[in-house]
């Protein structure tokens, strides 16, 4: 079978003196939904933009369903992009923002026809075939920048930040309408996000970039559950996960044995196949959702805000050494604010990092 | 405080900000428009009154042959002016927005530079350089047409050199109009493009194009108003002449008030020139947007 990935080698793009894109390899297998996700100025939207052809690439190759398109003009490359802004044509009517490629490569007009009112069913835009893009809502400009991809029919969908214009409620009933047509359509796509909630629901692979590099790739509960450094494991999971510096006190039979800083009266049991020397400066990482409150021995935590969102609440707080924590009740009302409690992490989930922000494993 | 007296605040506030443009405007605009209508029915002379005469100037004037020939002349004018300084503005103002930054900045500058010239330095500049014995252009003209044109005083070369100047003393500033209109159009819209396949000749007649529109209506209208208006470069350079061939409307005006002392005859000129004005502007703002909303 024809490999349609998309598969980027050694890519590279500089601006000037600065270099944003510091040699990225990716490979995106057919059919894949493939999320970017990274803070602003990852180069995120960048790298999109050079699989889109809109940016040339300094180096590397990009390929595309088995073609080096790293040269062609965006048009030749196979692929259709939906711009955060949408970027439809004011002053065309939404059948022909829909009908503008099929125009352009002077289509017959039964053929135009055709192709758009069958996007216009997939995304319930029948009605407003003739309206100006004016006359919609957020929403529905949205569908009809997906639907003048979709009447494309191009190899690659892209997608820039296609849902920060919108309204919280509707950016999540667009999430699972782009979920949905994913199914349906069956096409490979690449989203770009700065949102971890977005990147998790939709992505069957994320590539969490930073500093112009890929810091890791792979299925979503694969990041979470096992986070290759610091930055991803703080990236990925809402509340971010906590972070305290530890000492190694000793070796055990699996792992360390370590001693938060500023906590002279707490230590962890690690489990590591790699155990750095006893004396050494560990970061330790725990995530809100896996410190439980106990009557026994754990750290104190002064709770001084407490997110009460019904399901479940988000107690922030500091410890003795003035490090900042937040742990996960789940159910309501518990009128922490103000005390001090006593919590401490499920054993097996506590993640081990260098100083340097490298894992520990 | 009760709602009567803050009321009467708000409308003595109001009156108080309106007052200063309602006076000038008044005693500036609408008592001189109100004047000449009146004089337009007298045989008054420039200064003083005259008689009720009725309808006598119009009748007279449009039996007149140098009003027919002035007509002509104004709409001559327009055809070489308007239409080309259009596409003129919009081809530099596509080209100056490829440049960047400062560069921009600096080429913009010096399209706008001749706007700022007053039109006597603005025909003086041209007057030399056209000059019959040492103008710098005279060998550019000679090489096209074998011999020196002494173009003021020549009744073929008149009116198109009158454009040539206009359009060069007024191009700067449609050039600045076509520039924000481009700089409106989202950078996103010629990307979206790009993908969809559109050559750069199709990114300019789908996107570009329909979009600049209404600036390009604007301008057209505008230069067309300007242009009937056309009086300063032609006394300068021309008086009119020669033989009547580059005379127009407000020519026709300013010699029968200020120089044959004709008031109430140049009243009704100019009262004829504001309806071709309004005509003409009208019509063709309805064609221009009929135009635009076929797009």
């Amino acid at each position: 079978m024809e490999d349609t990935g998309v598969h980027l080698r050694g890519v590279t793009k500089d601006f000037g003196a600065v270099q944003v894109i510091r040699g990225v390899d990716i490979d995106i297998e057919r059919g894949q939904f493939a999320v970017f996700v990274g803070p602003s100025g990852c180069g995120k939207s960048t790298l999109l933009r050079m699989i889109a052809g809109l940016e040339e690439t300094s180096g590397g190759k990009i390929i595309i369903s088995d073609r080096d398109v790293t040269d062609f003009d965006p048009a030749d490359r196979g692929v259709a992009m939906v711009f955060q802004s949408y970027a439809l044509y004011p002053h065309l009517s939404v059948f022909e923002n829909m009908a503008f490629s099929l125009r352009l490569a002077k289509r017959p007009k039964a053929e135009v026809k055709d192709k758009v009112v069958e996007a216009a069913q997939i995304l319930q835009l029948t009605d407003h075939l003739d309206k100006k893009p004016s006359q919609l809502s957020g929403g529905q400009r949205q569908r009809v920048a997906i639907g003048r991809a979709i009447v494309r029919d191009p190899d690659v969908f892209l997608f820039d930040e296609p849902l920060s214009n919108l309204d919280a409620e509707l950016r999540v009933a667009m999430r699972l309408e782009l979920a949905r047509l994913h199914q349906k359509l069956g096409a490979t796509m690449i989203y770009v996000t700065h949102d971890q909630v977005e990147a998790m629901t939709l992505a069957d692979v994320i590539f969490v970039l930073q500093g112009g590099y890929v810091q890791q790739s792979g299925a979503p509960l694969d990041l979470y559950d096992d986070p290759s450094n610091r930055f991803v494991a703080g990236f990925i999971g809402s509340p971010s996960m906590n972070f305290f510096n530890a000492t190694v006190e000793d070796r055990t039979d699996t792992g360390i044995r370590a001693r938060l800083e500023g906590q002279p009266d707490v230590a962890f049991d690690v489990d590591l196949t790699a155990p750095p020397d006893p004396g050494a400066t560990v970061v330790l990482g725990m995530r809100p959702e896996h410190l439980v409150v106990t009557e026994g021995e754990g750290m104190r935590v002064t709770v001084d805000v407490a997110e009460e969102l019904g399901g479940v609440s988000y107690q922030h707080g500091t410890l003795d050494g003035g490090d900042p924590v937040i742990f996960q009740q789940t159910g309501a009302r518990h009128n922490m604010h103000g005390t001090v409690q006593t919590v401490t992490p499920q054993t097996d989930r506590i993640f081990a990092f260098t100083p340097e922000g490298d894992r520990i494993r | 405080m009760s709602i009567a007296t803050r009321r009467r605040r708000e409308v003595r506030d109001a009156i108080l900000l309106v007052a200063p443009f309602l006076i000038i405007f008044g005693v500036f605009f609408l008592y001189p428009t109100y004047k000449v209508i009146a004089l337009s029915f007298t045989d008054a002379p420039l200064i003083g009154e005259g008689n009720w005469i009725g309808l006598d100037n119009y009748i007279k004037l449009f039996s007149d042959r140098l009003f027919y020939t002035s007509v002509w002349n104004n709409f001559y004018f327009v055809l070489l002016t308007v239409i080309p300084t259009t596409i003129i503005a919009l081809l530099i103002a596509l080209a100056v927005g490829k440049l960047k930054g400062r560069m921009q900045a600096l080429v913009l500058t010096l399209f706008f530079l001749p706007y700022v010239l007053p039109v006597s330095v603005v025909t003086m500049i041209w007057a030399w350089m056209l000059d019959f014995q040492f103008g710098i252009l005279q060998p550019l003209i000679e090489a096209v047409t074998g011999k020196p044109v002494p173009v003021f005083k020549n009744p073929y070369w008149v009116m198109p050199m009158i454009a040539v100047v206009t359009i060069w003393w007024t191009n700067g500033f449609n050039v600045l109009l076509f520039i924000a209109g481009l700089r409106n159009i989202p950078d996103d819209l010629y990307e979206a493009a790009a993908l969809d396949g559109a050559t750069a000749w199709q990114r300019f007649w789908r996107v570009t194009w329909p979009l600049l529109w209404p600036i390009t209506a604007l301008v057209l209208t505008l230069q067309l108003i300007l242009q009937l208006k056309l009086f300063d470069q032609v006394y300068l350079l021309s008086n009119g002449g020669p033989f009547n061939s580059s005379y127009v409307v407000l020519m026709q005006m300013y010699r029968e008030a200020f120089q044959l002392n004709n008031g109430g005859y140049a009243s009704a000129i100019a009262m004829v020139l504001f309806g071709i004005i309004v005509i003409v502007s009208v019509l063709q703002f309805q064609l221009l947007r009929i135009g635009g909303r076929r797009k």
